[in-house]
């Protein structure tokens, strides 16, 4: 019995160890993304190397929001909006379809659902040179609606709602429509509150998703101050890779918000994970 | 009831009693699904045919005329040379980061899955950067991996060890980008993962126990058997997802060096058409790439079923 204990002990012992390692090495790249954005230009490529700056300095934030040709400030509001606009635009409409497939009839509803499903077994890559060709055509190059527009499109979104959808009673509805509301109210006021769970899971996904996304803003903005984050920081790493300094400080500026945001919402975010199956790329 | 509601009288009977099977109604509903629909059709559905369409031609962007081309597009790509070598790198990079993905996030689900202290910050800190853009991603590994100046050869030297050309020497390239991946990606399978060992009743676990099976008996006879669809699940969608790298390469190698080494299919497309401008040529390589993925998902629906499609 007593050896059996100490293995017990020796177990849980070597359990926390390996996790404790783990997350240190885990969570060591975001703290060196840290550091040596504040370590002094010269220090960057000196060994030994400090693992707290010996001088830290607050030189390549500024820098990096004086710079002519980086307007980081600008980029950040980009992401921000670009976003933000996509991810209500797209939770909007993906509820509103996934309400009408869940639960209205019209003529056709299961020939175009099984078309949505289909176009879900095909990787987004060969929508790019048709979509890019007509955004082009449409005059959209360089501006918001080449992100906006394409970006609303969800399928998944539509199916994975759909199915929450169908688990609300039917007879809550009949209630209401006994009562005489219509089906938008019976929509907007009941069938999306009861499937918060899974609203807000898809928010933070679209809103995740939209905010990293880095192939089509790359390939469909141009001018310097239409970049969102993520292509802002390919012109960092492009030009500025001899300041490592600087480029690390504009990584941060790019990543504190997501971290952050994650910060606040991480039960949510992992409990949505485990909901939708979705991870926020 | 029928009778009551013809659509001529159909203002006063929907004042009355509403159904939404008549053909008012009816009408009314495709508002539901209207505005999606054309967004779908313009931005999905239709440019999935467009493509198929753009490929058969020999589409330059600034040319005036596109001629029709038949399958030359895709009898270039066969015989293509660079095809096949991003084709390779970019399989061995999706093997190699989701089998590594996919055995280590179990190991760890479990790990953190177990009744300890602090399970909830360790999940936390596991997941953390998965919410990173690639972009931040791949710059931080870049920094951390370089030969002269990163902290990994830092602390190799330290211990002793040789330095290491991570991501400069052409055979540790793959294998260096598929680390960086991983540290990135784990979290998500984890959780993934995580949903899965929740689901697995604890009676199976005691009963286990009553019966004198050890730690490791538990994990072969019972998590692991009971977890066999979660870990073929997130095999192929990992497969799946790291098939289309892009991110990495394009951040962390210049875009698929040294020479063409880690140069994948995505950055073959990217640079076809938005450094040549040849569209045929490179819808024909999406097309390509849509047939080798559609491959692995038809494998995930033998194994699944069609309720299994999930986007990544």
């Amino acid at each position: 019995m007593n050896q059996y204990r100490v293995y017990r002990f020796l177990m849980r012992t070597l359990h926390y160890a390996v996790l404790i390692a783990l997350a240190i090495v885990v969570g060591f790249p975001i703290y060196w993304m840290l550091v040596v954005s504040i370590t002094p230009a010269a220090e960057v490529y000196r060994w030994p190397l400090q693992l707290w700056p010996a001088n830290p300095t607050l030189e390549h934030y500024r820098a990096v929001f004086t710079r002519q040709d980086l307007m980081v400030d600008r980029w950040f509001i980009n992401s921000v909006v670009v976003s933000t606009i996509i991810t209500v635009l797209c939770v909007f409409l993906s509820s509103l379809t996934a309400y009408g497939f869940a639960r209205l009839e019209f003529p056709g509803r299961n020939t175009i659902f099984l078309l949505l499903l289909f176009t879900l077994m095909v990787p987004g890559q060969v929508t790019l040179i048709p979509v890019f060709l007509l955004v082009r055509s449409l005059g959209w190059l360089d501006t918001y609606h080449a992100l906006i527009w394409p970006g609303a499109v969800s399928v998944f979104g539509v199916f994975l709602l759909r199915q929450f959808f169908t688990s609300v009673p039917k007879e809550l509805e009949e209630a209401a429509l006994m009562d005489g509301a219509g089906r938008f109210r019976i929509y907007w006021q009941i069938v999306l509150p009861l499937s918060r769970a899974a609203i807000v899971a898809l928010t933070i996904f679209v809103f995740l998703g939209a905010w990293n996304d880095l192939f089509w803003p790359l390939v469909v903005l141009n001018s310097l101050e239409l970049r969102t984050l993520p292509v802002g920081l390919t012109v960092l790493q492009g030009t500025y890779i001899q300041e490592r300094a600087l480029v690390m400080a504009g990584t941060v500026i790019a990543s504190a918000p997501v971290l952050l945001f994650y910060a606040i919402f991480q039960r949510r975010i992992i409990q949505g994970v485990m909901l939708t199956g979705m991870g926020g790329r | 009831m029928a009778t009551e509601l013809s659509t001529t009288q159909g203002h006063t009977a929907h004042q009355h009693r509403r159904t939404w099977r008549t053909p008012m109604y009816t009408l009314t509903n495709y508002l539901f699904i209207l505005p999606f629909l054309i967004l779908f059709v313009t931005f999905v559905a239709g440019p999935i045919f467009y493509s198929f369409w753009i490929s058969l031609h020999d589409w330059k962007i600034l040319a005036r005329e596109q001629p029709f081309i038949g399958l030359a597009n895709y009898i270039n790509l066969m015989r293509d040379g660079i095809w096949w070598i991003a084709l390779r790198n970019s399989l061995y990079f999706a093997f190699l980061t989701s089998i590594i993905n996919t055995i280590f996030a179990l190991v760890v689900a479990m790990l953190v899955n177990a009744p300890i202290r602090g399970r909830d910050f360790f999940r936390f800190v596991f997941y953390a950067p998965v919410v990173l853009s690639v972009a931040a991603m791949g710059i931080i590994m870049s920094w951390m991996m370089n030969t002269q100046f990163g902290i990994i050869n830092y602390f190799l030297v330290w211990l002793g060890l040789p330095p290491v050309r991570w991501l400069a020497d052409p055979n540790l390239v793959i294998p260096s980008l598929s680390l960086a991946t991983v540290w990135w990606g784990f979290g998500f399978p984890m959780v993934i993962y995580l949903a899965g060992l929740q689901g697995i009743p604890d009676h199976l676990y005691e009963a286990a126990r009553i019966d004198g099976a050890n730690t490791w008996q538990t994990i072969r006879h019972i998590t692991i058997p009971l977890m066999m669809p979660s870990i073929f699940f997130v095999f192929v969608t990992q497969l799946i997802a790291h098939f289309q790298v892009f991110g990495q390469p394009y951040i962390m190698t210049g875009g698929g060096g040294p020479g063409r080494s880690s140069y994948t299919v995505i950055i073959y497309l990217y640079q076809t058409a938005w450094r040549y401008f040849l569209m045929g040529y490179g819808a024909a390589i999406a097309v390509a790439l849509a047939l080798v993925i559609l491959f692995f998902t038809l494998i995930q629906f033998r194994i699944f079923g069609r309720r299994s499609v999930i986007e990544y």
